[in-house]
């Protein structure tokens, strides 16, 4: 055993978390005055996973700060958590702590973390976290508080002390509840999970640097590519990651969902291949952006997932397209009649939904062949948006209100093609309208207006015998259109969202943009949006979780709201994978809203 | 901590030999008797829960102590008309269930409903009709209309069955799925007519094929479109009909009231009640039904006919004390009720059309066969690995029902009384005092070892009570 006089059992479980990262603050120590080498140092050589804040007060500023503390202490969930018993009490701590280290709770936190946190993840279920203090004196002060703590509630509770400490050559080793372990090294805290975690820090000070994580010249390169600037950098070992069941799955086995193929394209293959996944965390202009690379490497020309690869250097996805009410949007850089031509590489497992799916491509574009005469019609552009409904008050609001979406492609030989796609959606369209007509349901109309003189199609359903229209039922979610503006081909769920990306396109089609070369996949949501659209059906959703988590209602709210809360402080993120120098980076993008 | 009850033995050992019992169940007239408690037929936990089960799907420990508290006669009262506002209470499911776009949100709603009910009986009747109605939504394809079909079984499972035969006759669900949503003049559509007299009323064999031709030109003109009931009155055949010996220019409404007026539609229906309510291993003599029947014939209320049975001598006789398999829904309610809590119900619905009781979807126009049926080796390895997924603090179900806090509250404060309590809860006074020392046993050894908390020992203990297999009769 570690420690000696192991306490039985937890007084402080509740309040673990929070003790951990303050507690151990007020150890005497002979290391004092002593510089400390990086943390990277103290991290065992096979840690698997390690993340570090180098810059942890530039995070606390944009997440603490006034405007974001303004923001959330005026949202309803803040609201309604603080006159809870529990929030009062965790109140009345930092209350207590703040009075008790004379400072307010903004400095308190920079101070006591201002060095860096390093957490590390290593075998055998070993949690590490190094906290480096900015003034240790106040971490000493902290930790006497807790100390305390601990020992006044143990004894309130009739419990044996809880609290435990044992010497390890010249550093004090303390245990709360006989589980976790945590020594203070100057102005260093280090905590871990189990005794044998903390152990095997301390003896790593003695030990040569090339057995620690900073030796590992993985780790090393993931560091120089994120930078001096980062403030924060992950790094992850992914062979020992990928012998864990479910991730081996996940990479090993052939995709069986085509669409999953088509999309995750490139990025499969490329992780496979890698030793390492490197993220790193820059702060520019409060935005977050954190850039992600592994070593894999990008699937060559040869390659079935080929498809996905810009083939020239000025090659890529077009930027997204803007729509009203856009809730998220996607561009693809994907050649899809290589993709299909592929299939028997990508996805060997024919599913019978795959052969329907065949079938009725064959009937709707009159036996041409699907990959040859069909796909390959398409440029390797798809583009696919999202966006919040705008309901005709002549027709009423669904009562579950869905988002529209579409599908965009760019056509090779548009003049030629344009009518073959008319004619499959036109039978698709009667083909639904025959199916829901054997079961008595109404059918889709189909009407040709023009908007901004492009002619398209629209399928919609009849308003006529609906009385109640505040409450329509889910198909009115749905307005199906078919537009080819220039020689892009839209498919979208509803004809707004249509005639808004008519109006995308032609702008574009004004004002012609550059794809971005090498870049082959790209996601952006925006925040305000999503929140929206949740808000909007804040009831369906609630009711939702009633049934599906067993809550009651006031908890369903709670968490649903606590949900659109969070989503509402996400402005917008786009993240875009491409390649570079032969490996797949990826970069991700956060705005957050914190006004 | 509340009651303890006597052990051994509960009603169904004590007094199931009795000859002079079993002879006095054979006469109606003891047998319909309200039952008044005495020396040899006391008012206990046992007979307490049996009501619950049922009654209601289970009760909490609390709801059983205020039971035994109250007596036999105005417990029944309690659960035949409570003091609650249900009515506001369905008013608010309703709504909910409004918000569900597909048939498997109803199925989770309605169970969420049964558990929170302030009248279980009404939901535990609106089951029984919805196996007598049987409607599947798989061929129907419209929740609104699946939802419309169960509110009108609800309004009516208590009140009159003249009016929930007559709603289910203009039922665009009911007529979907039997196939019965276009029936012209030139084409009598039979299976409503067959269906109304084989399984809605008068049972096999008390009806010719020549009835169901004729009901069929009743019931011509009435159309199901767009998800509605239509009549067209010139797709009526307005001509004579002969139907079980009555001679008229009949319409739907004339069927119905003639098949109403047969002595063997009572007869059926309160054979089937009491195998629902009473007892599904022995059928009662015609001797023992025909009072029940005679009087049901008069007026069609339901709820008349269940007082009666709930309050008889008959109902708390070993005659009926666990003589019935319990569903799915029973056994699965029955574990949740106990244990106060409420789960996702969605799970739990996909979890009950596992064990094959698929909520909207019973499986032929007769519903489900129930009984032994229910229990094969398939669907016992499924309570069973249900009644764990309960219970355990991770998955689908995590945390929702611990039955050691629940102990706690109740006053235990040891594994080994925890025990006694939920075998007490559960089972009463029916296991075999081998069995029941055994698990006691158990318990106790269990109790400070190293196999776990104290919450992982009672979590345990209810799992090995509500796998016995006592614990699956009703």
């Amino acid at each position: 055993m570690f420690c000696n006089n192991r306490p039985r059992t937890s007084v402080v479980s509740e309040k673990l978390a929070a003790i951990l990262l303050l507690a151990a603050f007020a150890l005497p120590t002979t290391m004092a005055a002593q510089a400390l080498p990086p943390a990277a140092q103290w991290i065992p050589k096979d840690a698997v996973i390690s993340l570090e804040l180098s810059r942890p007060k530039a995070l606390l500023d944009l997440l603490t700060g006034k405007k974001a503390t303004t923001a959330i202490t005026a949202s309803p969930i803040y609201q309604r958590q603080v006159s809870t018993p529990k929030f009062e009490e965790l109140l009345n701590l930092i209350r207590f702590l703040e009075a008790t280290l004379e400072t307010d709770w903004r400095t308190g936190l920079a101070k006591l973390t201002g060095g860096g946190i390093t957490l590390a993840v290593c075998p055998q279920d070993i949690v590490l976290l190094i906290v480096d203090a900015e003034d240790e004196q106040m971490l000493q002060r902290l930790h006497e508080i807790f100390l305390s703590i601990a020992r006044s509630e143990a004894e309130k509770k009739g419990q044996p002390d809880s609290v435990a400490s044992t010497q390890y050559k010249d550093i004090t080793a303390w245990t709360f509840d006989g589980k976790e372990a945590h020594a203070i090294i100057g102005k260093r805290l280090v905590i871990a999970n189990r005794p044998e975690g903390l152990k095997a820090v301390l003896e790593l000070r003695d030990k040569a640097k090339n057995e620690t994580m900073a030796s590992n010249p993985a780790y090393q390169a993931a560091k120089q590519e994120a930078g001096p600037d980062a403030v924060a950098t992950a790094f992850a070992n992914l062979k020992p990651l990928m012998q864990i069941p479910g991730i081996a799955r996940l990479f090993e086995e052939q995709p069986k969902n085509p669409l999953a193929a088509l999309i995750f394209a490139g990025i499969i293959e490329s992780l496979r291949d890698s030793s390492r996944l490197a993220l790193a965390l820059h702060l520019e202009d409060g935005t977050l952006i954190l850039r992600a690379s592994a070593d894999g490497k990008t699937v060559g020309p040869a390659s079935p997932a080929a498809f996905a690869l810009p083939k020239k250097p000025g090659d890529g996805v077009f930027p997204n397209l803007s729509v009203p009410r856009r809730i998220a949007a996607m561009s693809l850089y994907r050649d899809l009649h290589q993709f299909y031509a592929a299939k028997d590489d990508l996805f060997p497992e024919r599913t019978s939904g795959l052969i329907f799916f065949e079938n009725m491509m064959g009937i709707f574009f009159s036996g041409r062949d699907l990959t040859t005469e069909v796909l390959a019609e398409t440029r390797p552009e798809v583009r696919l948006v999202a966006a919040e409904q705008k309901y005709d008050p002549a027709i009423g609001t669904p009562q579950t209100k869905l988002p529209a979406f579409a599908v965009i492609f760019r056509l090779r030989n548009a003049e030629q093609f344009d009518i073959v796609v008319e004619e499959a959606w036109q039978k698709a369209v009667g083909l639904i309208n025959f199916t829901r007509g054997q079961q008595a349901m109404p059918g889709l109309i189909i009407d040709r207006p023009i908007h901004n003189d492009t002619k398209f199609t629209v399928a919609y359903f009849s308003i006529v015998d609906i009385e109640d229209k505040t409450k329509l039922d889910q198909r009115f979610n749905f307005r199906p259109a078919l537009a080819t503006p220039g020689d892009y081909l839209i498919l979208s769920s509803t004809d707004g969202l249509a005639q808004d990306l008519i109006d995308a396109l032609n702008r574009e089609m004004e004002r012609p943009v550059k794809p971005l070369a090498k870049t082959h996949s790209m996601v952006e949501v925006d925040g305000g949006q999503l929140a929206s659209i949740l808000q909007t059906n804040h009831q369906t959703l609630v009711r939702g979780d009633m049934i599906k988590k067993g809550s009651t209602q006031e908890d369903a709210e709670s968490g649903i709201d606590m949900l659109i809360g969070l989503v509402k402080c996400l402005e917008r993120a786009r993240l875009s994978i491409g390649t570079h120098r032969g490996l797949t980076k990826a970069r991700l993008e956060i705005k957050l809203n914190l006004h | 901590m509340a009651v303890q009850i006597d052990r051994p033995p509960g009603p169904g050992q004590s007094e199931q030999a009795d000859p002079a019992v079993a002879e006095k169940l054979s006469d109606p007239r003891w047998a319909w008797a309200a039952y008044q408690p005495d020396a040899s037929r006391p008012w206990n936990l046992a007979r307490a829960a049996h009501l619950h089960r049922r009654a209601a799907f289970g009760a909490t420990w609390g709801r059983l102590q205020q039971t035994l508290s109250d007596g036999p006669q105005p417990a029944v009262g309690k659960l035949l008309r409570p003091k609650a506002d249900t009515a506001a209470f369905n008013r608010k499911y309703d709504e909910y269930e409004t918000s569900a776009a597909a048939v498997d949100a109803l199925r989770a709603w309605w169970l969420r409903r049964i558990i929170q009910t302030p009248h279980p009986l009404m939901e535990k009747m609106t089951l029984f009709w919805h196996s007598h109605f049987a409607t599947n939504a798989a061929k129907v394809k419209n929740a609104r209309l699946m939802q419309r079909n169960i509110q009108l079984l609800r309004s009516q499972a208590l009140k009159s069955f003249r009016s929930m035969l007559e709603g289910i006759r203009r039922d665009p669900a009911m007529l979907l799925w039997l196939g019965a949503d276009a029936s012209r003049k030139a084409l009598p559509n039979e299976s409503f007519a067959r269906t109304l007299m084989e399984t809605f009323t008068l049972g096999p064999g008390r009806y010719t094929k020549k009835d169901v031709r004729e009901a069929a030109r009743a019931f011509t003109g009435w159309f199901v479109l767009r998800g509605r009931l239509r009549y067209i009155p010139r797709e009526h055949d307005a001509g004579v009909k002969q139907i079980l010996g009555q001679k008229g220019s009949f319409t739907g409404n004339d069927v119905v009231r003639i098949v109403l007026e047969q002595p063997a539609t009572a007869r059926t229906l309160v054979r089937k009640l009491y195998r629902w309510l009473i007892c599904e291993t022995e059928q009662p003599t015609t001797r023992l039904i025909t009072p029940l029947a005679e009087s049901f014939a008069r007026d069609y209320d339901i709820l008349k006919l269940i007082e009666t049975m709930l309050r008889s001598n008959l109902f708390f006789s070993p005659l009926a004390y666990r003589r019935r398999i319990k569903c799915p829904v029973e056994f699965a309610l029955g574990i949740i009720k106990g244990l106060e809590g409420v789960v996702s119900t969605t799970q739990l619905a996909r979890d009950l059309a596992n064990l094959g009781q698929n909520l909207y979807h019973p499986p032929t126009e007769n519903g489900w066969t129930g009984g032994r049926h229910w229990i094969n080796s398939a669907t016992l390895t499924g309570r069973h690995n249900l009644a764990l997924a309960l219970l355990s603090s991770s998955g689908p179900y995590a945390n929702k029902l611990n039955p050691w806090p629940l102990a706690k509250k109740h006053g235990s404060s040891t594994p080994e009384s925890a025990m006694k309590l939920l075998l007490d809860l559960f089972l009463q006074t029916d296991l075999d005092p081998k069995v029941y020392d055994t698990l006691l046993k158990t318990a106790r050894a269990q109790n400070g070892l190293v196999g776990g908390s104290d919450q992982e020992i009672v979590r345990r203990s209810a799992h090995a009570i509500i796998t016995l297999p006592e614990f699956h009769l009703a």
